[in-house]
C-alpha cells in the first residue's frame, strides 16, 4: 500500500519554500537597487577603474591644521583586523590625509572604499554606497562599516608588514587581500560580477594567477585610485 | 499497540520478511541530495544580508527565534505522539496520529520562512563552530525531512526506517534550535 499524503506535505513545503524565496527576490532592500536584489553587493565597485570618490565624500575643511594636532594618525599606516562579529575582515590604509579601505568576507562579499582623514576621523565610501566611519582611539582604529543594511563594527590595530592590505588588478580580475597579524589572510577576487574567495597570497613574492592571468599584488598605501 | 493508527501501525508492525530496503535507500539518496543541494546553494549564493522581515517582531532575529521556537514546540509534540504511536508511553486515542501528522506539517511549514531567511540573507557560513554546526544541521534537517516523507509513502519499509528518519529530523531540529535560539537567548 502506498500513501500520497506525505508527498502532498512534501510538495506543500517545497511550494512554501519557493514562494518565500520569490517574495524575497522581488522585494528589494530599502535603499538598494530595485530589480537586482540578488546581485552581489559590492562586486561592481571593483570591476572598473574608478576616479577618486573623495571629492564627493570629503567635506572641505581645514584638514591640514587639524591633522597636526596630537594623537592624530601617523603619516603612513595600515590598520587591519576582523570585524567584531568575525564575519569579515577590514583594512584601512592611511597616507597623509588620504585613506583607502577594503572589507571582505573571504568568500564573495567585498567593498573597496576611498576617503579622507580629518584629525582623528576617517570617513570612507565605496562607489556602490558602502560607507565606513572610523576614529583613532589610542593606537587602534575603531569604527563602523555600513554595507547593504548591515552595520559591522570593528576595532583594528596597526598592521606591520607582511600584514596589511594588498590588491591585484588584471584586465578581467581584481583581487583584494587583507593579511592579518597572525599571518592569516582574507581575500576576495572579482571578475565581472562574479566574486569568489581569493587565491592564496604570498606577501613575500606577491604573484598570483587568476582566470589565466598572472597578476602582481601590490600593497595599498591609501592614496591609490581604487 | 492496539489503537495504533494506520500508517505508523503498518510501518511499526511490518515483518522483516515482507520488507524492502530499496525504497529506503532511494529515500535516503533523495534526502541526501536535498541536503547537499541546500548546502551548495548556501555556499555559492551571495548572501544578500537582508530578507523580507516578518511583521510584528522587534527584529529579524527575534522573528526567526520565535518561529523556530514554535517549530521546536511542535517538535516536542512530535516525539511525544510518536512515542504514543509506538506504544512506548501510554498515550492512546484516535487523535494521537492526526496530532502527530499535523504538528509535524506545521513545524516544517513554520520553519520555512526561517530557513529561507537563513539561506537567502546569510548563506552557509563557517566562521565559527556554532555557525558551521548550524549551517550543517540546517541542510541536514530538510534532507532528513525529505527522507522521512518518502519513507512514509510506503508500508513495506523495514520497521526501523521510520523511527530512524523521525529521529534524524528531530535531532536536526533540536540542534538547529540550540545553535540559534539557544545562542540568541544567551547572547
Amino acid at each position: 500500500m502506498k500513501h500520497r499524503s506525505p508527498l502532498v506535505t512534501l510538495a506543500a513545503v517545497a511550494a512554501a519554500f519557493l514562494i518565500m524565496f520569490i517574495v524575497n527576490m522581488l522585494v528589494s532592500p530599502p535603499g538598494g537597487s530595485a530589480g537586482e536584489p540578488a546581485s552581489p553587493p559590492a562586486a561592481p565597485s571593483s570591476t572598473e577603474p574608478a576616479q577618486q570618490t573623495t571629492s564627493a565624500v570629503a567635506t572641505p575643511s581645514a584638514t591640514a591644521s587639524e591633522s597636526t594636532e596630537d594623537k592624530s594618525f601617523p603619516n603612513k599606516i595600515v590598520y587591519a583586523g576582523r570585524t567584531e562579529d568575525k564575519s569579515g575582515a577590514i583594512a584601512v590604509a592611511v597616507l597623509g590625509d588620504q585613506a583607502a579601505a577594503y572589507f571582505c568576507d573571504g568568500r564573495s562579499i567585498e567593498s573597496w572604499l576611498r576617503g579622507t582623514v580629518q584629525g582623528r576621523d576617517i570617513s570612507l565610501r565605496s562607489k556602490d554606497g558602502t560607507t565606513a566611519q572610523a576614529r583613532l582611539d589610542g593606537d587602534h582604529l575603531k569604527g563602523t562599516l555600513k554595507i547593504k543594511n548591515e552595520r559591522l563594527k570593528f576595532e583594528i590595530n596597526g598592521a606591520k608588514k607582511p600584514a596589511g592590505l594588498y590588491r591585484a588588478r588584471g584586465s578581467k580580475t581584481t583581487i583584494g587581500w587583507i593579511v592579518l597579524k597572525d599571518g592569516s589572510q582574507v581575500g576576495v577576487q572579482t571578475a565581472g560580477t562574479n566574486s569568489t574567495a581569493a587565491p592564496e597570497l604570498n606577501p613575500e613574492s606577491p604573484q598570483v594567477t587568476a582566470n589565466g592571468e598572472s597578476l602582481d599584488a601590490k600593497p595599498i598605501n591609501g592614496d591609490e585610485d581604487l | 499497540m492496539t489503537s495504533v493508527p494506520v500508517a505508523a501501525a503498518d510501518a511499526a508492525s511490518a515483518e522483516p520478511s515482507g520488507t524492502k530496503i530499496g525504497p529506503v535507500i532511494i529515500a535516503f539518496v533523495a534526502g541526501t541530495a536535498v541536503s547537499i543541494g541546500l548546502g551548495v546553494y548556501g555556499r555559492l549564493h551571495t548572501p544578500t544580508g537582508y530578507a523580507v522581515n516578518i511583521a510584528g517582531f522587534s527584529s529579524g532575529p527575534a522573528a526567526k527565534a520565535a518561529l523556530a521556537s514554535v517549530a521546536m514546540a511542535f517538535g516536542v509534540v512530535q516525539i511525544v505522539t510518536a512515542l504514543g504511536i509506538y506504544g512506548r508511553i501510554p498515550l492512546r486515542g484516535a487523535w494521537v496520529s492526526p496530532v502527530h501528522r499535523w504538528s509535524g506539517r506545521l513545524a516544517v511549514l513554520i520553519s520555512v520562512p526561517v530557513v529561507v531567511h537563513c539561506l537567502y540573507a546569510l548563506g552557509f557560513q563557517s566562521y565559527d563552530g556554532r555557525v558551521v554546526t548550524h549551517s550543517l544541521f540546517g541542510c541536514f534537517f530538510y534532507g532528513a525531512f525529505v527522507f522521512k516523507m518518502l519513507i512514509l509513502t510506503r508500508d513495506d519499509s523495514p520497521k526501523w526506517a521510520l523511527p530512524l528518519a523521525g529521529g534524524l529530523v528531530l535531532t536536526g531540529l533540536t540542534a538547529l534550535w540550540m545553535t540559534a535560539v539557544g545562542y540568541f537567548l544567551v547572547a
